[in-house]
């Protein structure tokens, strides 16, 4: 499994990337929603993608709804993993194509049983 | 127009200490810290020691001000070197890791403001940062981590329609 990690913090970016890791994904990076869409449009296929949604460039929303229109992408998995926790957003959110949403702070385990719960890893994760 | 209330010192430290338990680790706790009034910390411009770190993030809406972050640089850096999992972390480490850190507190105090208001992008600084003067200090919170303070600062702005919880 791939997965596509956009957050336009290196810190953030650097634990999404270690818990990922624990879980057996090879990452991938970027720091706002165009230079994802760049990486994409050159041939990345991300399994699932963890999206930011307050970024400088492109937000993670506009992100989401760029790979919706695309014929090409629309078994990609998408996830918000952000700090906008009001309801209106993550409706708005979810209406314009993520599959899920998690708000940060988060836990790995929070992390796990999401992409557990979307079948992108196994239930038992090796330790 | 219906006043909305500023963040209460009590649900500030609620989820600084949920942030700072989630990446820099629950081994060794935030702990709130009381300063008694008068103690020269609790004045706006107080002379304290060192470098220091701060962070600010601005919430525009129903509710207008400012969330701050301040802590010594050897604060900064030993959390900055725990969220990366680094034995060394450079100036840019530590700003992008404050700067992680005041927008997941900033972000979750504007949940629980009323709709719509809107984030910006965090704003950090090597030093202390100066707060507009159309601005005032609606709560604080003191904490206490690795023997070093941590300090959260909130502003609202005089235009917002607030009151205090």
């Amino acid at each position: 499994m791939r997965a596509l990690v956009i957050d336009d913090s290196r810190v953030m970016r650097n634990i999404l990337r270690r818990t990922l890791a624990d879980l057996g994904f090879e990452i991938a990076e970027a720091g706002h929603g165009r230079e994802a869409l760049d990486l994409m449009e050159a041939g990345l296929r991300p399994d699932v993608c963890l999206i930011d949604w307050n970024m400088p460039v492109m937000d993670g929303y506009q992100f989401v709804v760029e790979v919706r229109r695309h014929p090409g992408w629309r078994n990609v998995t998408l996830m918000m993993v952000t700090t906008e926790s009001g309801h209106n957003q993550i409706v708005k959110a979810l209406a314009a194509g993520a599959h899920e949403y998690v708000i940060k702070p988060f836990t790995p385990d929070a992390i796990a049983e999401k992409l557990q719960l979307l079948g992108l890893v196994p239930q038992e994760v090796p330790a | 127009m219906t006043a909305v209330l500023d963040p209460a010192p009590l649900d500030v430290l609620t989820l600084l200490e949920e942030v700072w338990e989630s990446f820099v680790g629950a081994d060794e706790p935030l702990l709130p810290r009381s300063l008694t009034p008068g103690h020269p910390e609790t004045r706006h411009h107080a002379p304290e020691a060192g470098a220091w770190w701060s962070a600010s993030i601005t919430i525009t809406g129903t509710w207008s001000g400012t969330v701050t972050i301040e802590l010594p640089a050897t604060a900064a850096e030993a959390v900055t070197r725990r969220m990366l999992a680094v034995d060394l972390a450079g100036p840019d480490d530590v700003a992008d890791a404050i700067g992680e850190l005041v927008n997941m507190v900033g972000g979750n105090i504007k949940a629980a403001l009323p709709d719509p208001t809107s984030l910006s992008l965090p704003v950090v600084a090597a030093g202390r940062v100066a707060h507009p003067s159309d601005t005032v200090e609606v709560c604080r919170v003191e904490a206490v981590w690795a023997d070093r303070p941590v300090r959260v600062l909130v502003h609202a702005h005089h235009s917002t329609g607030r009151d205090h919880a």
